[in-house]
């Protein structure tokens, strides 16, 4: 009777994987993005599950910090960061849409400077910018209350510390995160696709919605899904222009971590700041073709 | 489809692509940077001898300006790495978590040392026959032995004072004059009319303090639930009324010389001694006259340096100590960062002579026997976590 060939074990199959060269030159850097990416996270995670102001991994496991954060009023930060960066994304993408159609297809050879002076606030710190809106909107002796009392007469009261003053300083901030990647998207268009659809008697409209909309939207995608994770954890704008008026979920973290001596508490509000972005983009994800993006097929 | 042949051309056209590192290059650099990780973590191994690694600080700002640390490193030669503070608990809880290991020095608010630290085993003492003398040569209050210096038991001199004055509120003498600060005290913002007109800057654990104070309660002494309730509504009605609240100064102060507020809570010379000296003298740091804390109304906090209990420790651990101590340290640690703070130190006349009348000025030193006569000291908040957590709820909730 003849034998059966023997199955290799998970263990043999696994150390013919790892005998592969590309698994093995990528082992250090696996190791090392284990060690610094995954690690600190599952650090997090664990915490969560740790008795209120523990400083170690030691004590019983809870989930009495979750059920605190369901119980006292940490939905209204978590309702204003999401909500902000829900906002931000769609302002965002209407300033950002016409400006990287201008520098993809209508700037030409000015598209390189204008691109620079869409860049150069990025090397400066984001503090500092927003400080700068700060003395801007300024009462008294701000840049914009001066200027329209010695124009025009007109006493404008503040502008800051306010949701909208907030909401400012988000779109402000990440506007360039928003418009890189659509720019790239729309650099995609192939004119001839556009211009044969002109020939053929597709309006304006037509073309933006059956050709350049979608052909640009993994750009677009992008560009809204960085902005929208960006500004889930933004903390400056709020603490700065809005004067602190509201409290947004990485503030609450934030206070947690440092005043409140509650790292559990604190890792908790992290982890479940973590699951609800990661739900919201692998839902966007879903509609994200990253082979066509990048050419593969 | 056109576009995707389009696509693959513009892929292959990249310039990036091409004028990127090839892998040798990202190797290399790989390897580098392992080498340069591998060096860092070097410095920080328990392995390395104490008198070849740098002297390290746990500290508050007053420590680390380039004079002081540039004047120390150029008559010892020993490097100073430091890091500064986010609160008083938080390092606190460092050194718990075993942080011991990695810093010589830890300069903290006053009730650390003998409350927490002390006990724990998280400070050594030091050398009384050595370090009292500069206690000698301190303000009539720092009179050896000073309680905050010593162990419970009176028996351990634990850490050596320098900076030193009140945190309470600040106002716009323009708008609210020095005297209406001083007689209304706290209630000053439990007046409706205030709604809207201040701000916060939120220093959590002072803004704590000043909540308990502006309920009529002693911030260091255990409450009961009633005066915990007394707390919570003190603190929503001030934290709804707030036009702004920050916790950076300069944030709050540009707010106070615009005229988008008119006082803030949580404030002293601490926070408005750059803008003084800068000629805005309607920024004036209030102590009220009156108070629930034993009959006052400000609270006193005094800086003390301590040698934590390393069991490597640096070998010029107590001299820094002495360093700072010495009148021309004690002067850069007055000034350090463009802002001004009175120190222990100033009876020397040695000391005193370097300042300025307008830095003098900076820092209300004409009152400052007032100030502190005036002021509760800094102490342990008995109840701070449950309090806390009513203040943050506050915070949220704000409407």
């Amino acid at each position: 009777m003849a034998t059966r060939p023997a199955r290799p074990t998970t263990v043999a199959a696994l150390a013919g994987w790892f005998r592969e060269p590309g698994v093995l030159t990528a082992t250090p850097i696996l190791i090392f993005f284990l060690i610094g990416f995954v690690g600190p996270l599952v650090i997090v995670l664990g915490f969560s599950f740790l008795p209120e102001r523990t400083f170690g991994f030691h004590g019983d496991w809870t989930v009495e910090n979750y059920l605190q954060i369901f119980s006292e009023s940490y939905y209204i930060s978590f309702v204003w960061s999401f909500g902000f960066a829900a906002v931000t994304v769609v302002c965002n993408l209407l300033i950002a849409y016409p400006i990287a159609y201008g520098l993809a297809k209508v700037f030409g050879r000015w598209a390189a400077p204008f691109t620079l002076i869409l860049v150069m606030p990025l090397f400066v710190s984001e503090n500092v910018r927003l400080f700068g809106w700060m003395l801007f909107l300024l009462k008294g002796g701000g840049i914009l209350a001066g200027s329209m009392e010695f124009l025009f007469g007109v006493e404008t009261g503040t502008l800051l510390y306010a949701s909208g003053s907030t909401l400012l300083g988000l779109i402000y901030v990440y506007l360039p995160f928003t418009l890189f990647p659509i720019v790239l998207g729309l650099s995609m268009v192939p004119k001839d696709q556009v211009d044969a659809a002109g020939d053929l008697g597709a309006n304006r409209w037509q073309i933006f919605r059956e050709i350049e909309l979608p052909i640009a939207m993994p750009g677009i995608l992008i560009g809204g899904l960085l902005t929208f994770v960006l500004a889930v954890g933004a903390i400056a704008e709020a603490k700065l222009l809005g004067g602190q008026n509201v409290i947004v979920i990485a503030h609450a973290i934030q206070h947690e971590f440092t005043y409140a001596q509650n790292w559990p508490l604190g890792s908790a509000l992290a982890v479940l700041t973590i699951v609800i972005t990661g739900v919201l983009v692998l839902f966007a994800m879903r509609r994200l073709d990253l082979d066509m993006l990048l050419g593969r097929r | 489809m056109d576009h995707e042949k389009l696509l693959k051309k513009m892929l292959q056209n990249d310039p990036v692509r091409n004028a990127g590192a090839t892998r040798r290059d990202v190797l290399k650099g790989i390897g580098a940077g392992a080498l340069a990780l591998g060096a860092s973590a070097g410095v920080m191994a328990p392995g390395l001898s104490s008198a070849a690694r740098e002297l390290r600080l746990l500290t508050w700002d007053g420590y680390v300006d380039p004079r002081v640390l540039d004047g120390y490193t150029e008559a010892s030669g020993t490097a100073i790495k430091y890091e500064l503070h986010t609160s008083d608990p938080d390092s606190v809880n460092k050194l718990r978590a075993g942080e011991t290991k990695i810093w010589d020095i830890i300069n903290l608010n006053n009730p650390w040392a003998r409350q927490i630290m002390w006990p724990e085993n998280l400070i050594v003492e030091l050398e009384r026959g050595r370090f009292e003398p500069y206690f000698d040569k301190m303000l009539p209050m720092f009179k050896p032995p000073y309680k905050w210096s010593m162990s419970l038991d009176n028996e351990h001199l634990l850490g050596v004072c320098q900076r030193v004055d009140t945190f309470d509120f600040v106002v716009n003498t323009d708008v609210i004059s020095q005297s209406t600060g001083k007689k209304e005290g706290w209630d000053l913002f439990n007046n409706a009319d205030m709604s809207g007109r201040y701000g916060i800057l939120a220093y959590d654990n002072w803004n704590i303090m000043h909540m308990c104070m502006g309920a009529g309660l002693h911030p260091f002494k255990t409450k009961t639930d009633d005066q915990v309730a007394k707390f919570e509504e003190t603190a929503r009605r001030w934290i709804n009324g707030a036009k702004l609240i920050s916790d950076d100064f300069v944030a709050i102060n540009l707010a106070l010389i615009n005229g988008e507020i008119d006082a803030y809570i949580s404030g002293g010379t601490y926070s408005v001694s750059a803008a003084r000296l800068d000629g805005i003298s309607n920024l004036y740091h209030v102590v009220p006259e009156s108070g629930p804390a034993d009959g006052k109304g400000g609270i006193n906090w005094i800086e003390l340096n301590s040698v934590v209990n390393n069991p490597d420790l640096h070998p010029e651990a107590f001299d820094w100590l002495e360093y700072i101590l010495q009148p021309e340290t004690s002067y850069w640690v007055a000034t350090a960062g463009g802002f001004l703070l009175p120190v222990g130190q100033m009876s020397q006349p040695e000391l005193i002579s370097k300042f300025s009348k307008e830095e003098l000025n900076s820092f209300q030193w004409d009152e400052f026997d007032y100030r502190i006569s005036h002021a509760v000291e800094y102490d342990v908040v008995p109840d701070y976590n449950r309090l806390y957590d009513i203040y943050t709820a506050a915070l949220r909730e704000k409407s």
